[in-house]
C-alpha cells in the first residue's frame, strides 16, 4: 500500500521524442496545434516573425551543394526547459510569475491572464518558442463558432506559447479523479499534435515511467536534444539516423572533434 | 512677463523667446505623444518589434538612460556618503537629470509592456528569482527618491519659497536630504547592476550570458560600475551643453574636474574589469556552449569586431586616459570629447547588451535577425528627450538649480 | 504654520496611507486589469456538452476517417478517427483545417443569381425552376448542348449528375483528370483489362517513384504518409526521381535529380541494365507476356520486341546524356531495383493531377513487368473499379437516344481518341474556338477548372461563351465566379455522402460521411437538387429519378452495405488482384503485352532558344493545389521561401541566378515568362534543384476566396498550358520553358 502511494505521486515529467526520420515537414502538427488551441491568424502570415506557431516546422539543410543537398524537418514546440530544477531560461526571468514550472507535471505553463507583456520571456527563449500578441486576435465573421472552450483565446498584448495541451491533461486528471485513479495511462493524455502527425512522427508520455515509449526512446543512441550544451535541459528530444541533422541539433566549435561545419549554412 | 517666478540676481532670455523654444521642443513632444497614443490605443502593432525582438529600441533607451542618469546617484553617494562637499555645487542639476532620466525610463517602460494597464503585476505578482522584478523595485523606489529630491529644488522657486509651509517643508526637507541620498544610492548600485543582470541571467543566449556570483552575473556588476562611470560624464556633458546654450557659466571648473577626475578613474577601472569580463567569457563562457567569440562578430551586416574596438578602447579607455589626466580634464575640448565619448561608449555597451543579443543565432539553423524601428519607436524614444529639454529650460529658468550661477555671472 | 520634521513625517506617512485606505484608486486598478483580460472584442468560446461524432473527410480523395468534436452545436475540432482503414488517427494539414472552410468567410450563402455582372439572392425553388426552364427549352433543340464537369466520375453525387445528362440525352460529362486516367489506358492497352492502378507500397520493399510526390498528396495523402513511415521501419527503400529536392525527395533514401521530361529514358536506361545483365523475373517474362522478343506480326512482318528495342536505344551512356544522370548511378540503381525481392515503380507526377504520357507510363509499367512485379504482393495491381453504387437502370427516350450518340464534345471515345474517357483539358480548345459555344449550359460540381487546369485564361474565356453556367460550388471560388447561377451545395461537414474508395488502395475502402452539423445557411445538397431538378423536367427524366431525396437514394445505392457504412462510417475489403493466370485474359495475346516503340515522348511548349530555362509546377502539403483553396490555417504554414507578402517565390539553383545575364540574390525580383504569360516573381536560391530549372509552387494565385487567400502570388496554371499526348489524347504538360530576367531598374 505505502508502495503504491508512493508511486502515484511520483513527479511526471511529460516530454516529447520527435522521430526526424519519420517527419515529412508537412505541417499537420502545426495545423492541428492552431486547431486545438485558438491560435489566432491574419491576412498576412509571410513574417514568420510575426507569427503566431506554438509548433513551428523548420526546414534543415546540410549546407551542401547540388546534388548532394539534403533536407531534414524539424518540428519545434516548446521545449519545456526543465533548466536546474525548474528554473527554465523563460520561467527564471518572468517578473510577475505568469510563466511557471510545474513540478508535478513538468510543463512549463503560461497564465495569459497575468501576463503583462514585457516580453523578457521571450528574449529568454534561445528556442523562439515564445510569440507575442502584436495584435488583437480576430476571426472573420462566423468563425469563432469553431473556437474551443478548453483554451481561452489570447488578449492583444501578451505572450503564448505550446502549453503541451495542457487542458487536455486537466480534462484526463478530472476524468481520472470522478473514476477515483490518480494515474494516467499513457494515451489518456496525449497532445493534438502527436494525434495528427500522419507520418506517427511524435511520441508524447511521461519521461519518468518506464512504461512509456517516450522514457525508452529517449535512450536510443540516436536521440539528441535541442541546444543541450545551454543547460536549458529540454524534455524535447528528437531522434535522427543522420549524423549532421545530430550536430545541428547544438553548437560546435570548429576544431572540436576535427569536425569543420559552418553552421550559417545549415538552414536554406 | 514671468519676471516674479525668476530668482533675483539671475539673468534670463526674454519671455517671448523662451516661449518660442518651448514651442519648438513641445511639438517634438506632441509628435511622441501622438505616436504614444497610437502604441497604446493600437497595440504593440506599431512598433517594428517582433517575436526575435521582444526586447528592442525602447528597452535600450530605457537602460542607455537609466546608465547615464547614473551621474545622479554616484554624484548624490559621492556627496553624501563619501563627502565631496564640492559637488553640492552640482548636485541639484545631477539630481534633476537624474529625475528626467527615471521618469522617462518608467514612461518607456509604460509604453513598452503589452498590457500597461497591467504593469503593476510586476509588483503583486512578483517573482523574486526575475531580474526584471528588481529592477522594477528599486526603480520604482529609487524614482521616488529622485522626486523626494526633486521637491525641495520646485520649493526653492523665489514665489513658493514665500509660503511658509513650503519654506519648512523644503527646509526640513533638506534636513534629512542626506538619509534619501543615501538609500537612493543602495537603490541604484542595485537596479543599474539588476538591469546588467536582466541580460547576463540569459542563459539560454550565450550571448549576453555571464557567470558570477551568487544569483549575480558579471554584468551586474559591470553595468553598475560603467552606469558610476558615464553617469556623471553625462552630467558634465549636459552641463556644458547648457552653459554653451544659456551663454553663461554655470558651475565652477573644479566641480567639474573633480568630477570628471573620479569618472576617469572610474572609466579606467571599468575597462580593465570590461576587458577581463569579455576574455573570459570569450575564451571560457562562450566556448562551453559550443560557441566561439566569432560567431557573434560575423554573417551579418552590422554586429563586428568594431563595436568592441569602440566600447572598450575608443569609448572606455581613451576617455578615461583624458580624465585622469590634469591636462585633459582641464582641456575644454578634451573633457567634451572625453565625456562625449564615455556616454556614447555606456549606451553602446547597453545596445549590444540589448539589440545584439536579438539578433545572434543561438540555434545552429537560426539566422541572424535585423531590425529597424518603425517611426512609432523612434517618436516615443525622441519624446523623453524632449521631455527632458523642457524640464530643464523651466528648471532652469524658475529654480535655483546652479549655487554658482550668481556668483559666475554677477549682475553689473 | 511650523513645520518641524515630527509633523512633517506625519503629513507625509499619513497622506500616503490615507490615500491608499480609500478603495478607490485599488478599486480602478484592479477594474482596470479585469477589463484587460475581458476584452469585449477578445472572444470567449461558450462552454457546453462536449461529443464527438465520427464522419468523413471528402476534401480529397483520400478518404480518411474523422472524429470531430463538438461543444453543443458547434463543431471545435477535426481529429483522425483511430482505427480507420486509411489514416488510422492521422490527418492532413487540409483535413485539420476543414472548420475554416465550415464556418469560412467564403461559403455562398444562398442561392446566387448574376444580374448584370451583380449576384442577387435566389429562393431555391426559383433557382431550380429557372434551370429547369431552361433545360426543358433547350432539350428539343439538342440535349448534348448541356454538358457537366465534375471534380470526379466516382460516388452517388457525381453518378446522379451522370445518371440526369444520360436520361436527358448528352454524352458530355466530364470528369477532373488525373494520373490514374493514364493508368487506366495502360492497364487496358497490357493488360486487356478496365481497371485502376493500386499500389502495394506497403509491401514493396523497393519504391521507385518518377516524381510522384509520395509525401506531396498522391493519390491518398495520409495513407502515403504512413506507407512512407513503415517502409523506414521494415527497411524498404524509396528513391526518388524528379529535378527538385521535394518533400518525398527529402525523405527518399536516394534523390534521383534528373532532367524533366526525361524520365521514360531513365526508365528504360534501367530495363536495359536488367536485360543485358539478365536479371528479369525470366517465369514471368517467358510464361506471361507477349512483345519481349522480336516477333512477326500477322502479315509476317517482322516485328522489334521490347528487348531489342531496350537494348538498342538506351544504352547507359545514351540516357546518361538525356537524362543527367550518370551510367553510375543508373547501373546500381538498375541492380539494385532487380535486387529487390518485390520492387515497384510508380508514376504520376507530384499529386498527380496532370495524368502526364502514355509513353512514360507504359516503360513505368514495362520496368514493373520485368520483376513481375504485377498483380502481386508489392507490386502494382490492376483493381476493377468499385462497383459498390447499384442505381436501377434508367430508360432514355428518343430525345436522350439520339443526343447521347452525337459525338462528345470533348473528343473522348471518337477515334481520335479511342481509349479516354474524359478529356476535360480539350474543354477550352473546343468551347473557346469555334463561333458558338457547343456548350449552351454547363453544370460545374466539385471542381474548379478555372483555376485547377491548365493554361486558366483560355479556360475562363470559355466559360464566358457558355450561355449559362450552373454552379454547385459550396464556396466562392474561381468557377462560382464565372457562372451565371450558383446552387451552393452543402459542405462536407454538413451533409450525407458516400466516400468512394481513394484510389491506388490496395484495399477497397468504401466510406460514409455523415452530417456534424446541421447546415449553416441556406444551401442545398448537390443530391437532392438533382432529383428536384430532373422531377421538374418530367417525362422519362423524372422517371429516372424515382427517389423522393437523396438520402433515400443513397440508401437504394448502397444496398445491402447501408448498414454497416451508418454503423462505423466505413466499410473495408481485402482486394485480391487476379493472378498471372488470369489476369491477361483481355489482350490478344492473353499475355502481359509490352508496348515499346509505340508511344511518343512528349516535348513541352516552347522554344530552348527564347526560353532557355524550365519551369515546373511542384506541390507542397501546405497548398492545397487544386482541391479547395488554402483555408486560413493551411496558409499560415507556408513557408517564406514560396510566399513573401503577396509575392511568390520560386525556386533556383545558385547556379541558375548567376548566369545568362542573370545576377539574381535570394530574395530579388524577377519577371518570369513563358510561352503563355509574363509575371513577377521573387527568386529562392535553393540548392536542392536541378541547374536551369525553375519551380513554382501550386496552389497560390488565387482570385477568389476571401482576403486570406486572393491575390496571393501566382497561379501556375496561367503560365502552363496543356500539351496533348499523342496517344491518349490527356494532358502531359509536366511543365513549360521559361525565361527569367531581371527587374530593369
Ligand atoms: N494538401 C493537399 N493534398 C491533396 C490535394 C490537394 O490539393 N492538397 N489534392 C488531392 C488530389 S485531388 C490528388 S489527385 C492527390 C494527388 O497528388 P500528387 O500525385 O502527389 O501531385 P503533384 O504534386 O501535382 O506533382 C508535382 C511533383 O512532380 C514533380 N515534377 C514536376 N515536374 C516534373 C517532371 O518533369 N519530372 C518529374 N519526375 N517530376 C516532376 C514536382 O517536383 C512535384 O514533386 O493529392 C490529393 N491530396
Ligand atoms: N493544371 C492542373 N490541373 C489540374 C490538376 C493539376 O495538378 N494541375 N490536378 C487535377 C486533379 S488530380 C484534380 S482532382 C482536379 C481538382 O480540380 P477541381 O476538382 O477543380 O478541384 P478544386 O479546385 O478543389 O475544386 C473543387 C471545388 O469544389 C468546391 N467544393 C468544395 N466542397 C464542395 C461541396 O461540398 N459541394 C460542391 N458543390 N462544391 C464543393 C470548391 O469550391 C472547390 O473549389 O484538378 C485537376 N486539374
Ligand atoms: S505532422 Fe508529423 S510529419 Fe508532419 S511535420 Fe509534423 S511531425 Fe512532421
Ligand atoms: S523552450 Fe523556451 S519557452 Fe519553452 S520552456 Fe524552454 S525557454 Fe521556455
Ligand atoms: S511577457 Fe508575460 S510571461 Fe513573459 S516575462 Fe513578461 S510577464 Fe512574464
Ligand atoms: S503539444 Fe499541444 S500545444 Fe504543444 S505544439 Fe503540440 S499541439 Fe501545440
Ligand atoms: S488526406 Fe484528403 S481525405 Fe485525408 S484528411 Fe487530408 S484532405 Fe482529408
Ligand atoms: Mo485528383
Amino acid at each position: 500500500m505505502k508502495e503504491e502511494h508512493k508511486h502515484e505521486h511520483k513527479a511526471k515529467k511529460y516530454g516529447m521524442v520527435i522521430d526526424l526520420d519519420q517527419c515529412t515537414g508537412c505541417g499537420a502538427c502545426m495545423v492541428a496545434c492552431m486547431a486545438e488551441n485558438n491560435v489566432p491568424f491574419r491576412k498576412d502570415e509571410t513574417d514568420k516573425f510575426l507569427s503566431i506557431t506554438w509548433m513551428r516546422v523548420y526546414q534543415l539543410t546540410n549546407g551542401k551543394s547540388f546534388p548532394n543537398t539534403e533536407i531534414c524537418y524539424l518540428p519545434r514546440p516548446c521545449m519545456h526547459c526543465e533548466g536546474e530544477h525548474g528554473h527554465s531560461p523563460c520561467v527564471s526571468v518572468c517578473p510577475a510569475t505568469a510563466t511557471d514550472y510545474s513540478h508535478e507535471t513538468g510543463i512549463v505553463s503560461q497564465i495569459y491572464t497575468r501576463c503583462f507583456g514585457c516580453r523578457y520571456c521571450m528574449a529568454a527563449c534561445p528556442y523562439h518558442a515564445r510569440y507575442f500578441n502584436w495584435w488583437d486576435p480576430v476571426w472573420p465573421e462566423g468563425m469563432e463558432a469553431y473556437l474551443s472552450p478548453n483554451v481561452s483565446p489570447r488578449m492583444r498584448g501578451v505572450v503564448e506559447k505550446c502549453s503541451f495541451c495542457f487542458h487536455r491533461y486537466q480534462i484526463a486528471m478530472e476524468k481520472a479523479h470522478y473514476e477515483e485513479r490518480h494515474e494516467l495511462k499513457e494515451d489518456e493524455y496525449q497532445t493534438a499534435c502527436t494525434q495528427a502527425c500522419p507520418a506517427g512522427a511524435i511520441t508524447f508520455g511521461d519521461l519518468n515511467n518506464p512504461d512509456h515509449a517516450v522514457c525508452q526512446m529517449k535512450k536510443s543512441k540516436t536521440a539528441f536534444r535541442l541546444l543541450e550544451r545551454l543547460g536549458t535541459h529540454p524534455k524535447v528530444y528528437y531522434l535522427s539516423s543522420r549524423e549532421w541533422v545530430r550536430r545541428a541539433g547544438d553548437n560546435y566549435l570548429r576544431d572540436e572533434d576535427g569536425k569543420v561545419m559552418d553552421k550559417r549554412k545549415l538552414r536554406n | 512677463m514671468d519676471a516674479a517666478l525668476i530668482q533675483k540676481g539671475v539673468r534670463r532670455c526674454s519671455f517671448g523667446q523662451f516661449i518660442l523654444f518651448l514651442a519648438v521642443v513641445g511639438a517634438v513632444l506632441l509628435w511622441g505623444v501622438f505616436a504614444m497614443l497610437l502604441c497604446w490605443i493600437k497595440g504593440l502593432n506599431q512598433t517594428n518589434m517582433n517575436d526575435y525582438y521582444g526586447f528592442a529600441l525602447w528597452i535600450w533607451a530605457d537602460l542607455a538612460v537609466i546608465a547615464i542618469g547614473g551621474g545622479a546617484f554616484f554624484t548624490g553617494f559621492l556627496r553624501y556618503i563619501i563627502g565631496k562637499d564640492e559637488l553640492k555645487n552640482i548636485i541639484n542639476y545631477a539630481v534633476l537629470i537624474g529625475f528626467i532620466c527615471y521618469s522617462s525610463a518608467l514612461l518607456i517602460l509604460a509604453i513598452d509592456i503589452g498590457q500597461p494597464l497591467r504593469g503593476w503585476f510586476i509588483f503583486w505578482h512578483a517573482n523574486v528569482h526575475s531580474m526584471l522584478t528588481e529592477v522594477a523595485f528599486c526603480l520604482t523606489c529609487y524614482f521616488g527618491v529622485l522626486t523626494i529630491e526633486y521637491i525641495p529644488l520646485i520649493l526653492g522657486n523665489r514665489q513658493l519659497d514665500r509660503v511658509p509651509f513650503f519654506h519648512n517643508l523644503s527646509h526640513n526637507m533638506h534636513e534629512i536630504m542626506a538619509v534619501f541620498a543615501a538609500t537612493g544610492a543602495f537603490l541604484s548600485f542595485f537596479h543599474q547592476g539588476s538591469l546588467g543582470g536582466v541580460a547576463g541571467v540569459l542563459f539560454g543566449r550565450p550571448f549576453a550570458f555571464r557567470e558570477g556570483v551568487f544569483i549575480w552575473p558579471w554584468t551586474f556588476f559591470l553595468f553598475t560600475w560603467s552606469a558610476a562611470a558615464c553617469g556623471p560624464c553625462f552630467t558634465i556633458m549636459i552641463t556644458k551643453i547648457t552653459e554653451k546654450v544659456t551663454r553663461k557659466r554655470l558651475v565652477k571648473d573644479n566641480v567639474i574636474e573633480l568630477l570628471a577626475k573620479i569618472s576617469g578613474w572610474m572609466l579606467i577601472t571599468y575597462f580593465a574589469a570590461k576587458t577581463i569580463d569579455t576574455w573570459y567569457w570569450a575564451a571560457v563562457t562562450a566556448p562551453s556552449k559550443g560557441f566561439w567569440m566569432m560567431d557573434f562578430y560575423s554573417g551579418n551586416s552590422l554586429y563586428g569586431l568594431w563595436i568592441l574596438f569602440a566600447e572598450i578602447i575608443l569609448c572606455a579607455f581613451i576617455p578615461g586616459l583624458i580624465l585622469i589626466n590634469k591636462e585633459g580634464r582641464k582641456n575644454k575640448t578634451a573633457l567634451m570629447i572625453a565625456v562625449i565619448l564615455a556616454v556614447i561608449g555606456v549606451s553602446l555597451n547597453r545596445w549590444v547588451m540589448v539589440l545584439q543579443v536579438m539578433a545572434a543565432p543561438v540555434m545552429s539553423f537560426d539566422t541572424w535577425a535585423m531590425y529597424f524601428p518603425s517611426w512609432q519607436e523612434i517618436a516615443t524614444t525622441i519624446l523623453p528627450v524632449a521631455y527632458g529639454i523642457i524640464l530643464i529650460a523651466i528648471s532652469h529658468r524658475y529654480l535655483p538649480i546652479f549655487p554658482q550661477e550668481k556668483e559666475l555671472n554677477p549682475i553689473e | 504654520m511650523r513645520i518641524d520634521r515630527r509633523s512633517f513625517l506625519s503629513f507625509v506617512i499619513g497622506g500616503a496611507a490615507g490615500t491608499a485606505l480609500t478603495p478607490l484608486p485599488w478599486k480602478i486598478t484592479d477594474d482596470l486589469a479585469i477589463w484587460t483580460q475581458n476584452w469585449p472584442w477578445t472572444p470567449e468560446p461558450p462552454d457546453g456538452e462536449a461529443a464527438y461524432v465520427n464522419a468523413a473527410c471528402t476534401l480529397c480523395p483520400g478518404g480518411c476517417g474523422i472524429t470531430v468534436r463538438k461543444i453543443d452545436e458547434r463543431a471545435v475540432k477535426i481529429e483522425g478517427m483511430k482505427g480507420h482503414p486509411v489514416n488510422d488517427g492521422g490527418l492532413c494539414i487540409l483535413g485539420l483545417s476543414g472548420l475554416q472552410l465550415l464556418y469560412g468567410p467564403t461559403r455562398v450563402r444562398t442561392p446566387l443569381k448574376k444580374v448584370e455582372g451583380k449576384w442577387k439572392k435566389v429562393s431555391w425553388d426559383d433557382a431550380i425552376a429557372e434551370v429547369a426552364a431552361k433545360l426543358s427549352e433547350l432539350r428539343g433543340k439538342g440535349p448534348q448542348s448541356l454538358a457537366c464537369i465534375s471534380g470526379s466520375d466516382q460516388g452517388t453525387v457525381p453518378q446522379l449528375l451522370k445518371r440526369l445528362l444520360t436520361a436527358y440525352g448528352s454524352p458530355n460529362f466530364m470528369d477532373m483528370p488525373s494520373f490514374q486516367d493514364a493508368y487506366a489506358i495502360t492497364l487496358k492497352l497490357t493488360q486487356g483489362v478496365d481497371a485502376s492502378a493500386a499500389f502495394d507500397i506497403e509491401n514493396s520493399d523497393f519504391v521507385l517513384s518518377l516524381g510522384s510526390g509520395i509525401i506531396e498528396g498522391w493519390g491518398s495523402p495520409v495513407r502515403m504518409f504512413r506507407a512512407n513511415s513503415s517502409c523506414g521501419e521494415k527497411k524498404g527503400a524509396l528513391v526518388q526521381v524528379e529535378p527538385r529536392l521535394s518533400n518525398t525527395a527529402a525523405k527518399a533514401d536516394q534523390w534521383v535529380p534528373v532532367t524533366p521530361g526525361t524520365e521514360a529514358d531513365l526508365v528504360l536506361g534501367l530495363a536495359h541494365v536488367i536485360i543485358k545483365l539478365d536479371l528479369y523475373n525470366k517465369d514471368f517474362v517467358g510464361n506471361h507476356t507477349f512483345g519481349f522478343d522480336d516477333w512477326t506480326d500477322g502479315e509476317e512482318k517482322p516485328c522489334k520486341g521490347f528487348k531489342q528495342f531496350v537494348l538498342e536505344n538506351y544504352s547507359p551512356d545514351k540516357v546518361a546524356k538525356t537524362t543527367g544522370v550518370d551510367e553510375k548511378t543508373l547501373t546500381t540503381l538498375a541492380k539494385k531495383f532487380a535486387d529487390a525481392s518485390s520492387p515497384l515503380a510508380v508514376c504520376g507526377r507530384g499529386e498527380g493531377k496532370t495524368p502526364g504520357s502514355l509513353h512514360e507510363f507504359i516503360a513505368v509499367h514495362a520496368l514493373n513487368a520485368l520483376k513481375g512485379s504485377i498483380n502481386k504482393k508489392g507490386g502494382v495491381w490492376a483493381v476493377p473499379e468499385s462497383d459498390y453504387i447499384s442505381l436501377p437502370d434508367l430508360k432514355t427516350d428518343d430525345v436522350a437516344k439520339k443526343g447521347l450518340e452525337t459525338e462528345r464534345i470533348d473528343g473522348a471515345g471518337s477515334e481520335a481518341y479511342p481509349y479516354s474517357k474524359s478529356l476535360l483539358n480539350r474543354f477550352a480548345e473546343v468551347v473557346g474556338t469555334g463561333e458558338q459555344s457547343p456548350v449552351h449550359t454547363l453544370f460545374v460540381s466539385g471542381a474548379n477548372p478555372c483555376y485547377t487546369l491548365a493554361d486558366t485564361q483560355a479556360v475562363k474565356k470559355a466559360f464566358k461563351k457558355i450561355p449559362f453556367v450552373v454552379s454547385f460550388s459550396a464556396y466562392m471560388d474561381e468557377t462560382a465566379q464565372a457562372a451565371d447561377l450558383i446552387l451552393p451545395n452543402h459542405v462536407y461537414l454538413e451533409r450525407l455522402e458516400d466516400v468512394p474508395p481513394p484510389a491506388g488502395l490496395s484495399q477497397c475502402v468504401i466510406g460514409l460521411s455523415k452530417p456534424v452539423v446541421a447546415p449553416q445557411f441556406d444551401t442545398r445538397h448537390t443530391g437532392d437538387v438533382v432529383i428536384q431538378l430532373a422531377k421538374k423536367l418530367a417525362g422519362s427524366v423524372a422517371d429516372a429519378f424515382p427517389w423522393e431525396n437523396y438520402e433515400a437514394c443513397l440508401q437504394e445505392a448502397l444496398g445491402d452495405k447501408w448498414d454497416a457504412l451508418n454503423e462505423s462510417g466505413f466499410v473495408a475489403t481485402e482486394v485480391t488482384p487476379a493472378g498471372w493466370e488470369k489476369a491477361f485474359a483481355g489482350t490478344p495475346s492473353k499475355k502481359f503485352e509490352f508496348f515499346a516503340a509505340g508511344y511518343q515522348p512528349v516535348t513541352i511548349e516552347g522554344e530552348e532558344k527564347t526560353f532557355p530555362l524550365i519551369l515546373v509546377p511542384y506541390d507542397s502539403m501546405r497548398l492545397s493545389g487544386g482541391f479547395i483553396g488554402n483555408p486560413p490555417f493551411m496558409t499560415k504554414t507556408v513557408s517564406d521561401t514560396m510566399l513573401k507578402g503577396n509575392d511568390i517565390m520560386v525556386e533556383i539553383n545558385p547556379k541558375t541566378a548567376k548566369s545568362r545575364f542573370l545576377f539574381l540574390n535570394d530574395g530579388d525580383y524577377a519577371i518570369l515568362s513563358t510561352p503563355k504569360g509574363r509575371v513577377n516573381v521573387r527568386v529562392h536560391l535553393f540548392e536542392g534543384i536541378m541547374p536551369g530549372i525553375v519551380a513554382m509552387p501550386k496552389g497560390l494565385g488565387h482570385t477568389a476566396y476571401d482576403d486570406y487567400l486572393a491575390g496571393k502570388g501566382v497561379n501556375v496554371n496561367e503560365l502552363i498550358g496543356p500539351v496533348e499526348d499523342p496517344g491518349s489524347g490527356l494532358d502531359a504538360a509536366w511543365g513549360i520553358r521559361a525565361k527569367l530576367t531581371n527587374v530593369p531598374i
